[in-house]
């Protein structure tokens, strides 16, 4: 019995694969513009903001043919990023931090894409009051620009749509939520969530990129 | 030259979040930080600064944080007269840090409590009274700090609420009093499986406790006080209001508490003890326990009771509190603190 559902299966999977049949039409390089980013960036009630660039590296047209004839074209885009962010929690911190990413975008024919994408960088906060030291004898100074020096890094997940796809509109919007850590953080590991809503912009020509171009077709 | 100006106004924008304010009134509330040995501790002043009177928590754990202690009640009971400190120790609430770990240790909290006082001093007049209230964890930091070299006198009073000076001591304690009030809940057919389960854990472990023995007493504690119908329970959703209308640093809270539940300080104090030195407090004293507390239960304080030097003492047993008397019984913690604060500022 068990072995008869274990051949079933596999057939099943095989034609499966054999019907889905891929094929690398083309590879070539296309120059590609890249974008401007711009967000709100909130640390659930904090506010923030928060600015990049994306550099476009690679990108991927997949065409889906079906039986009946109709096409569906999937944009599979890869940048690295760079972003400049900052949010403020009152009494706590500000906090300012630099990262480089990777992007990956999957933009559908209507424009609604969805997004993933890690980060590394550095981040400086600025302690939320004012912030003394007191020497052995007793002396209270105040410290300037109190904060401290943190290696970060995020991972982030979102959704949004292109107006460039339907409405030829050179932009874009989109949501998205990261979580973030910065560490060493008293020894430790200190994580925070923040959620992103923002416009990314394509200039028409603003650092205009040679990059891999791939087109799949796929039957369905 | 626009990185320059953008790089200045930046600059000149977090300057000014950090610029010195010092409010002498009725209704204060202002934050602020000491950095001392690689660690930024938040210190929240709110109430009264007129008073010239600080009552400085010095909160459990360790790693717990100070802004548990800051509900509406001791704003309105205790504020209104006095200024009540709230400071996060190093590695707890809302301070920061980069790997700062090896200097989380007892005797290094003791030099950040005196420079604590010493900043407060330093703000809001050197002649300013200090009352230092330790609770739990808290305990045992200003047991250090009372008996450490001639730092009573920056302080007029030493409050000890639910507190613990003695870890062994402690531990025996807790096991005595969960055995007796277990067999009494016994005996009422009252939570039987849940007594009987300390009750045989306590037979098996009779003395000489290890970490784990005294981490697993402390739990049973815990939980033994949610089973007493006298003691009011903590709603937690009030605390989870609070850190939402209060800006708490919640993730900062937790990963501090994870870190500071898991480091070496936890066997280093489980061997600590003060009784032996508590002869040195001249200083006035204030002993407040739950009846229900088996975390610290209130024979602790009568250690503290007898060793202590100073006749300007007294011990309060509230009838319906367990570890968290603050919370418990607001009424009776805040009409001690506010008549010994009365007598002795």
């Amino acid at each position: 019995m068990n072995f008869k559902k274990l051949y079933s299966t596999t057939v099943f999977i095989l034609i499966s694969i054999l019907c889905f049949s891929q094929s690398v039409d083309s590879v070539h390089f296309v120059s590609k513009t890249s974008n401007l980013k711009l967000s709100y960036n909130s640390s659930l009630i904090y506010p923030g903001v928060r600015t990049g660039i994306e550099l476009p590296i690679k990108t991927m047209y997949i065409t889906k043919v079906k039986k009946s004839g109709s096409t569906k074209v999937l944009a599979k885009d890869q940048f690295i990023t760079a972003n400049i962010s900052w949010y403020h929690h009152p009494n706590f911190h500000d906090n300012i931090y630099l990262t480089s990413g990777w992007t990956t975008r999957r933009t559908k024919s209507k424009g609604f894409f969805t997004e993933f994408s890690p980060e590394i960088g550095l981040s400086r906060t600025f302690l939320g009051g004012t912030t003394y030291k007191v020497d052995n004898n007793g002396k209270v100074t105040i410290e300037r620009l109190a904060g401290y020096y943190y290696a970060f890094v995020s991972i982030g997940g979102g959704l949004g749509y292109d107006f460039s796809k339907t409405k030829s509109k050179p932009f874009m919007v989109f949501s998205k939520f990261n979580l973030f850590a910065m560490f060493p953080y008293n020894s430790t590991i200190y994580l925070r969530p923040a959620a992103e809503f923002g416009l990314i912009y394509t200039p028409q020509h603003f650092l205009v990129l040679k990059v891999r171009s791939r087109n799949i077709k796929k039957n369905i | 030259m626009k990185q320059l100006l953008i790089s200045a106004i930046v600059l000149v924008l977090f300057s000014s979040c950090q610029k010195e304010k010092i409010t002498i009134g009725t209704n204060v509330s202002e934050i602020f930080y000491l950095d001392n040995a690689g660690a930024s501790m938040r210190i929240d002043v709110e109430g009264n600064t007129l008073s010239h009177t600080c009552l400085l928590f010095v909160h459990g754990g360790p790693g717990s944080g100070s802004e548990f202690y800051n509900t509406s009640y001791i704003s309105q009971n205790i504020g209104d007269k006095y200024a009540v400190v709230y400071w996060d120790h190093r590695n707890a609430g809302a301070s920061q840090g980069n790997a700062n770990g090896n200097n989380l240790n007892l005797p290094q909290m003791t030099e950040d409590l005196k420079k604590v006082i010493q900043l407060l001093k330093s703000r809001y007049g050197q002649n300013s009274s200090i009352f230092i209230l330790g609770h739990s964890f808290g305990g045992l930091l200003t047991a250090s700090f009372m008996t450490t070299s001639n730092y009573q006198s920056l302080v007029k009073g030493w409050i000890f609420v639910d507190g613990c000076h003695n870890y062994p001591l402690n531990d025996t304690l807790t096991r005595e009093k969960l055995l007796t009030f277990g067999h009494q809940q016994v005996a009422l057919n009252t939570n039987t499986a849940f007594w009987n389960e300390i009750i045989t854990y306590c037979n098996n472990h009779p003395g000489n406790f290890k970490l784990e023995e005294s981490l697993q007493l402390n739990d049973y504690g815990a939980d033994a006080e949610t089973y007493i119908p006298e003691v009011k329970q903590l709603a937690y959703s009030d605390f989870v209001k609070t850190a939402i209308k209060d800006d708490w640093p919640i993730s900062s809270i937790l990963c501090n508490y994870l870190y500071s539940a898991d480091a070496r300080i936890i066997g280093e104090l489980a061997v600590m003890q003060f009784s032996t030195s508590l002869y040195k407090v001249t200083t006035p004293t204030l002993l407040l326990f739950g009846k229900y507390d088996f975390i610290c239960p209130q024979e602790m304080g009568d250690d503290i009771y007898n060793r202590i030097s100073t006749t300007n003492k007294r011990m309060a047993i509230s009838p319906i509190s367990g570890h968290y008397m603050m919370f418990q019984d607001e009424t009776f913690f805040c009409n001690e603190v506010n008549n010994f604060i009365g007598l002795y500022k």
